[in-house]
């Protein structure tokens, strides 16, 4: 593989997994109750 | 809604790893590889990636947003949907599109789907063993396909027991219903599509080749190298945008329905990410990993050319097999391979069967088990003409019509509507409501001007280029056009069927349709 397929490839596997990492921290993090409580008053 | 209370999902990881286990099928592990290939390698991850963040994940964000509000109001198909986004009185007959294209699709994917399912059996009890050459693998095929009678098989009678079995299992999970079918089914297969998924891409990258010329990494590169000159090819550009479509299930209605079932206050900015990022590890990762780089490794660089050629199906059921008769234990992971293929179909096709059932329920009132043996008995005799002239073009044209064309025409309707009609800033904060996640306002603008205006290019350069060929079946064989005309009628058919079942509900359930409150 030539260096610019290891760029490409190791910058969109990177890109996509810090994606997943991102979704899955705030997947897994509780909700903060401030923000459901301003939505709803909101509301 | 029959009686009066409509299912929601139990859980968020659930609907996200349903919507994520509809946007994940075959195209995935198949079509991606293939279209890099053929589009300027690793420069094509650019165009696909642009197409991601300025058409993907809007069209994710926009169905999930209008699935939810449109649930609120009662409604789980587009119909309904759009209607309570713009009180206008023809706009829900625009909204078939996002019930007819789930319906087309679903009667020649279930077909294909069962060939995994038969394929795994095969690899398992070693049925295509004896088939060792491109060549024989090809004819075996065909001769499954019914397409050669002087083959392995005498006829269609494998092949159908095997579509007997497919159908069932996926009318079963959707007779269940959403929770206790489509909810529960995707908690299990999703997990074990990854780790197989994994596994295979590790004894991919762990093959020894048989030519010390051939190995993994030129087997990546391949598939990775970049041809930035491709880049100023628009084919290329479109190729991907078409790439995006395909993978997310955005532009079908399955995602409008699928968040109609969740409640009023749940994200879903967030979740909608998760699931495009979800498709995109399957996609780009662990798609982009298996087929290409072990077809390289086997049948070296010479022959590559001609495989990529031959299409995803080719190199899922004529290559794919090839290689695991090659190497140790090559029953065990071909069968993998093709139970990942099922698991991977059978996740999206229960999700094309949800559409037109939740349809009968909500806008029908008919319950949610008959709604189902409905669905069943319809889509069993809508799948005959896929199965028995599949070599007519019969399975070409329902998957232009349904998931090509309906797709692209479907995104552009709803995309404008979520950001004109309905209007950005409403559309902005129904977005917002119960967020996890604050979408960066940039979006704002995407999702109002860039979205649509990308939609619009893609669909007027297709009218441009195609329609008039198209229509007139310029690239059709004469001996198919009869079979080809045939299926158009059918489709048309099916089109009036709907608009005459959303009359009726029109007619008899005003008090639904007229709902102005939104409901928890």
């Amino acid at each position: 593989m030539t260096p610019g397929g290891w760029i490409m490839l190791v910058c969109s596997w990177a890109a996509i997994l810090a994606l997943n990492v991102f979704c899955l921290y705030k997947l897994f993090t509780e909700k903060p109750a401030a923000r459901i409580t301003e939505k709803d008053g909101q509301e | 809604m029959a009686n009066g209370v409509r299912e929601k999902w139990t859980s968020k990881l659930g609907v996200i790893l349903a919507v994520a286990g509809s946007a994940i099928g075959l195209g995935n592990f198949l079509r991606f590889p293939v279209q890099a290939v053929r589009n300027g390698g690793g420069a094509f991850i650019i165009p696909y990636l642009v197409a991601l963040l300025l058409l993907g994940i809007p069209l994710m964000w926009i169905e999930w947003t209008v699935g939810r509000y449109g649930g609120a109001f009662g409604h789980s198909t587009a119909p309904g949907m759009f209607h309570s986004l713009w009180r206008n009185r023809y706009i829900k007959y625009f909204g078939l599109i996002g019930i007819f294209g789930p319906i087309v699709i679903f009667i020649y994917y279930t077909y294909v789907e069962s060939w995994t399912l038969a394929y795994a059996v095969f690899s398992f009890i070693g049925t295509y063993a004896r088939a060792t050459d491109e060549t024989a693998m090809a004819g075996f095929l065909k001769s499954y396909q019914g397409l050669d009678a002087s083959g392995h098989f005498s006829g269609l009678g494998v092949a159908y027991l095997f579509f007997l079995i497919t159908f069932a299992v996926n009318c079963w999970v959707v007779f269940r219903g959403i929770t206790k079918g489509i909810e529960w089914l995707c908690k299990w297969a999703m997990p074990a599509l990854f780790v197989i998924a994994v596994i295979l891409a590790v004894r991919v990258l762990t093959l020894r080749p048989p030519n010390p010329d051939w190995t993994v990494g030129k087997g990546l590169g391949y598939m990775w190298n970049p041809n930035f000159s491709a880049l100023k090819d628009a084919r290329v550009w479109l190729a991907a945008a078409g790439q995006i479509f395909f993978t997310l299930s955005v532009g079908i209605g399955v995602i409008l329905t699928y968040a109609s079932y969740l409640s009023r206050r749940d994200d879903v900015a967030l979740s909608g990410l998760s699931a495009a990022s979800t498709n995109e590890l399957a996609e780009v990762i662990l798609g982009g990993t298996i087929v290409i780089p072990a077809a390289f490794i086997f049948f070296g660089p010479d022959q590559m050319t001609g495989i990529a050629k031959g299409g995803a199906f080719n190199l899922s059921f004529v290559t794919m097999p090839l290689i695991f008769e090659r190497i140790p234990m090559g029953a065990v992971f071909g069968g993998l391979w093709f139970l990942l293929l099922f698991l991977a179909g059978v996740t999206s096709s229960i999700s094309l069967a949800q559409p037109a059932v939740s349809f009968l329920t909500d806008e029908l009132g008919i319950t949610k088990r008959k709604a189902a043996a409905v669905f069943a008995v319809v889509t069993f005799l809508l799948c005959q003409p896929a199965i028995f002239f599949l070599g007519n073009g019969v399975l070409d044209e329902l998957d232009f019509w349904g998931g090509t064309f309906c797709l692209v025409l479907f995104a552009t309707i709803e995309t404008i509507l979520f950001g004109w009609v309905f209007g950005i800033d409403k559309a902005w904060s129904e977005l917002h409501y119960g967020a996890d996640i604050t979408i960066p306002r940039i979006y704002r603008y995407i999702i109002k001007y860039v979205t649509p205006l990308f939609l619009l290019v893609i669909l007027g350069v297709w009218l441009y280029q195609e329609w008039v060929g198209v229509i007139l079946m310029r690239k059709v064989a004469a001996a198919q056009r009869p079979y080809v005309l045939g299926t158009r009628v059918l489709l048309v058919a099916i089109l009036v069927g709907l608009a005459i079942a959303l009359k009726i509900s029109w007619k008899k359930r005003r008090d639904v349709w007229n709902r102005t409150e939104a409901q928890p």
